[in-house]
Formats: structure tokens, sequence, C-alpha cells
């Protein structure tokens, strides 16, 4: 990350090997490293900031007692990715009360004006905000196909669901998204622009 | 086609955005997670890291077991040798998990050497694995720190400031006036709605981020914020240098509950001065009360009991005051009414024995023989009663004259009337009241 102090640095392999050793020390600079990061991907599955930590937590444990299975042939970071994409997945489980979520009103789809988002509108806060808003089944189902890029049959394995309720779920996320965006773009029109 | 489209700009977005988003944990998670950590790794037995608490434990258990068989029952002095190097060896392994993490080349240290060194750990300040662990948390943040802050790195940990030459203690006091925090707070405790300035004291003008710990958030450097829930707000302030660079600082806002004066008089209608009149206190989210009642005369209780001495107008207040100086006050102008007053029965049981000509006084009139009201303060007075056939059966504009139960000198009929009164109070108040009355057949 930073080349100015190299008696600090430590290379991705040093880090994997000393923390498959359960040196103390390469853990701390793997939490230190990636955490950030992890958090930014726990947030996007949980409903709040708290949960995420929680996520996290778990996540860390996990790369910790199976970093020695990580192969090195892929990208580090991918596979800490897909460690907490799975935790999250487990946590979710865990908690499922409803297999999957309906809303009562019919989403029609809401008429944004123009045809895709301006990304400098959003702040990624705000983005945060209404991905933890959503109800926990259209949160797995966008996170996973939108962001993580699964194919919805992948997507319906992981979750335990029909294809056909992950393709369903994921067209109803983006409506309340997209509705969600839309009312916090008119909101901002009174804002005067932010930094 | 177009729905495509917005679907991919729509998950674009959020790719781009979220994608490899960074969000700094808060500092309790890598306690946690260490402490987590180092539970599951003393539970998760791992041949091939054959751990120092292991071969400490190994090396004690045998040392315990040879002590125990070698000393024969009769002799005195071994058993209590034993006893000792039991006694202070076996919570010595706890002691060494919790508190001597790093100490991997003391594997290669004589049994001796371990054991008289648990002993001067114990001896001086760590009696118990707990307060060790303790230790262990404090030291491992810093240690973070040192590997963080030399790189500068943009994910500083959030206590990083804090840890600049202040303990944990001040954080949590976290007054305004500290010299290096960014902060300034007009105040930082209050009751709702607190309304609090906030000026950044940096002298760059980087771009910054307040976030207020409610959800809100502003991007000018100087602001304003009003918090109205109670509870602790810690109010963030992050600076962001044009090279990329964070740096934090937060104050910690207090916002108490603001009590809220409210009550009631009972009975509703009191008569003054007649009725003892009890104050009901509703009041929430206060600890103290002043009643104020108005004729001169104040109450500290939570539901006092008052006798008005003289009928009029009172102005009733009430001030609720809160454990932490805020207060609440609600007056009740004019609390029972003008204290005047016309009330009517709703039953009449004339005299059998012929029209008395409706004069009656409140004594002489205890068996109901004439319809009239209870009243004060009347000025002006028009009572009428109507039969159910709607004829005019009784008029009076005194109201010292009731109805004695006789049209044109005959004793009406037994049944439903009707009455309606009109006038005004000697204040110039106008009242208009109707009803109905049962006559009753004398028995």
């Amino acid at each position: 990350m930073s080349s100015k102090c190299p008696q600090f640095m430590m290379s991705d392999r040093q880090i994997i090997e000393g923390c498959a050793r359960h040196e103390r020390k390469s853990q701390q600079e793997l939490y230190s490293r990636y955490s950030g990061f992890l958090l930014g991907v726990c947030l996007r599955y949980a409903t709040d900031k708290a949960e995420a930590e929680d996520i996290l937590q778990d996540s860390f444990l996990k790369i910790f007692f199976n970093i020695k299975d990580f192969s090195g042939t892929g990208s580090f970071i991918g596979w800490l990715r897909k460690i907490a994409v799975n935790t999250a997945i487990t946590h979710y489980h865990k908690n499922l009360k409803f297999r999957y979520h309906i809303e009562i009103e019919d989403f029609v789809s809401v008429e944004t004006g123009t045809s895709s988002f301006e990304e400098d509108l959003f702040t990624s806060d705000e983005l945060y905000k209404v991905l933890n808003e959503l109800p926990a089944g259209y949160r797995m189902v966008f996170n996973l196909y939108a962001v993580e890029g699964y194919k919805h049959k992948e997507i319906a394995e992981m979750l335990g669901i029909d294809t056909n309720t992950s393709k369903s779920q994921y067209s109803r996320a983006k409506a309340v998204i997209r509705n969600k965006l839309g009312k916090l773009r008119k909101l901002k029109g009174n804002y005067p622009a932010s930094d | 086609m177009k729905g495509k489209k917005e679907d991919k700009a729509l998950s674009d977005l959020f790719r781009q955005k979220l994608g490899n988003a960074e969000v700094i944990p808060s500092s309790s998670v890598s306690k946690a997670l260490m402490r987590r950590l180092m539970r599951r790794e003393f539970l998760h037995f791992n041949p091939s890291r054959f751990n120092i608490w292991y071969t400490g434990g190994v090396i004690v258990a045998g040392a315990a077991l040879s002590l125990v068989l070698s000393s024969g029952p009769g002799e005195n002095d071994r058993p209590a040798e034993s006893k000792a190097a039991t006694g202070i060896n076996k919570p010595a392994v706890v002691d060494d998990r919790t508190s001597d993490a790093t100490s991997l080349p003391d594997v290669k240290q004589a049994e001796d050497a371990r054991i008289t060194r648990k002993k001067t750990d114990i001896s001086t300040e760590r009696p118990s694995g707990e307060i060790a662990s303790d230790a262990e948390i404090k030291r491992y943040p810093e240690k973070k720190r040192n590997i963080v802050s030399p790189t500068e790195v943009p994910s500083i940990p959030e206590e990083g400031l804090f840890r600049d030459g202040k303990t944990e203690k001040n954080k949590l006091q976290g007054a305004s006036g500290q010299v290096n925090n960014l902060i300034w707070a007009s105040v930082t405790e209050g009751c709702t709605p607190l309304k609090v300035s906030f000026i950044n004291r940096s002298l760059s003008s980087d771009s910054c981020r307040w976030t207020f710990g409610d959800g809100g958030y502003s991007y000018r450097k100087d602001t304003e914020w009003l918090f109205d829930v109670e509870g602790q707000y810690e109010v963030i302030l992050r600076v962001f240098s044009p090279d990329g660079r964070q740096s934090f600082s937060s104050v910690l806002i207090t916002v108490y509950p603001s009590p809220v004066a409210r009550f009631e008089i009972t009975p509703e209608y009191a008569i003054i001065p007649d009725d003892e009149i009890t104050f009901l206190n509703y009041s929430t989210d206060a600890e103290k009360y002043r009643w104020d009642f108005g004729d001169g005369t104040a109450s500290d209780l939570f539901e006092p009991r008052h006798y008005y001495s003289r009928s009029g107008n009172y102005n009733i207040r009430l001030i609720a005051y809160s454990d932490y100086g805020c207060s609440d006050s609600i007056v009740v102008k004019n609390a029972f009414g003008s204290g005047y007053y016309v009330r009517f029965p709703n039953a009449l049981m004339p005299n059998p024995n012929g029209p008395s000509g409706g004069y009656y006084s409140n004594r002489s009139d205890e068996y109901a023989n004439v319809f009239h009201p209870a009243h004060s303060g009347v000025s002006d007075y028009q009572l009428r009663i109507f039969s159910r056939h709607g004829i005019l059966v009784f008029e009076s504009n005194d109201v010292n004259i009731g109805w004695d139960g006789y049209y044109k000198g005959q004793l009406s009929e037994p049944g439903v009337y009707i009455w309606k009164v009109r006038g005004n109070y000697i204040n110039g108040e106008p009242f208009t009241l109707m009803g109905d009355l049962t006559l009753l057949r004398t028995p």
C-alpha cells in the first residue's frame, strides 16, 4: 500500500505464510490491510454496520483458520471476498425467518427521467444505506447478481431457492432500489452540490 | 432494450461505487476478533504448530504428576511443596496463554526458569487471567498503530487520534476544548432539541465530511446540527487532504430527554371553593416538580391536593425539572372557568297539595318539589319547560323561581318534559343549556 517505509512492509505472500503459521503479527497485518475492504463487502449484505462487523469477524476467523487452503493461484483479494460473501450467506441463512420477501404494494416501475444513474450523484454511503434498507432476500440476490456477478442459477444454489425466485427477487430489488434512488435524487435536487 | 440498459446502469453504479469500497471497522471489532481468535486457537489443537501452551501444559502437568507420585504419604515437607507447585503452576498455564502470546522463544527455556518467571508475574500484577487478557487487549491496537501510522495508510484506526497522548477516559468524556481535536462544539450536552454549532478547526481548506451519529451528515466546513432525539452521538469529522489522506476527529454529544409538564385537574367540574382539587401529574422525564396554585400558595409534591378558599380565576402553573437541569412548564389559565355555573337536576316530584308558586331555597327543597337549578353568578335568565306535545308549560325569568309541577293550576301528568335555559352570567358570558326532566308521581 505504501512504499515509504519498507521495513514495515510485508508482501501478501509473506502475510499469507505468516498467517498459515498463526503468527500474530501477520494476522494483524492482514487485518489492518484488508478489514476496510472486507467490511465494505460485508456492509452490502447487512442491515447495519454492527451486523456487518459481526460478519466481518466471522469472515476473519474463517480466513485465519483456512488460509493454508488458499492455493495461491488466484487473486488473494478475490479469495478474501469470496469468503466474506459466503460468510454473509451463512449469516443470512442463520437469521432467515422468511424464505423470501414480497412487498405488498405492486411495484410499478418508476419514471426515472434519464435512463441511467449518474455515478457522481450518489455517495457510496448513500448506496450502502439503500442496500441496508432492502429486505434481506432482495439484498442477497441483488448483491450476488449485480455486484458479485453470479448467475441466477448459482445464486439459487447458494441461497437454496428456486432460480425463478432469484430472478423475481432481483427484479423487485431493482424496482425498490430505483424507487429509492429516485427519491434520493429528488431530495438532493434541493441541496447544494456536496463537496 | 431500454430496460436492459437501465438495468446495466444500475448494477454498474453499485459495482463501481461499492465493488471495492472500503469501510473502516470500529476499533472494538479488532479487539473482539483477537479475543475470539485466541480462544479458538487455544481450543484448536494443531499438530503442525506445536504451540507453547501445550508444551507448557504438558511440562507442568508432568512435573506436578512426578512430584505427586514421588512424595510419600508420611512426609511433611514434600506434600506442601507439591501443593505449592500445583497451586501456582496450574493458573500459570492459563496466565501464559492470555498474557504472553509472543514469547515463542521461551519454549526452549528451562522449566525452572519458566516457573520462576511465572511466579514473579503472579506476585506482581497478574493474579488472574482476566486482567491479563485486558492487558493484551490494550496492547493490540497500539501494536496495530505502530504498523499503520508510519506508513500513513488512509485507513487510520478510529482510535488513532485519541491515542495521541490521551487516555481512553478522556475520549469518553469528549470535552470540546481539547487541543488536538479538530472539532469545536458549542455545547457537548443538553436537552432535546439540542442545537449544536460545530467548527472545523483545521487550518487547511481540505474537503471534509461531518457525520452526526444519527444518520445525518454535512459537507460544510462549519456546520450546525439539531439533535432532536435523546442519546449519545459521536460526531465524527473526517478531513480529506488532496493526496487522499484522511484525518479523523470526534466529539461526543450527549442529548438528554426534555421533560414535558402535563397535568389534569379533578374533579373536572370542580366547585370552588367547596371541592378539594386533586392535581394528577402526567409529566414525563422529570424528577422534580413545582406547583403554583395561583392563589399565592405553592407545592413541591408530585400530585398535590389543594383547597381554594375563595372562588375566582386561578392560573395554575406546573414546572417539571429533569435531573439534567432541563425544565418545562405548563400553565392552565382560568382553571375553574369563571366559577359561575347553572346546573339542573333531571327529576321533579311535585307537591300534590297544590301549587307553591315555585319559590324555593336550597334548604327547603329537599324533596325536589320544585324544578330549579343550582347556580352561581347568574345575571339574565330565562327557563322554559315544554311538554312532550310541545306545549310551553312553564316559563321563568327569575333564577330564584322554579317550576312546581303545576300548569294552569293543575298538577301536570307524570312523564318526561323538556327544558331549555339561556341567559348570561354576571361577567357577560352567555350560556344556553337544555335537557329533559322526569316528572314523578308522589307516592
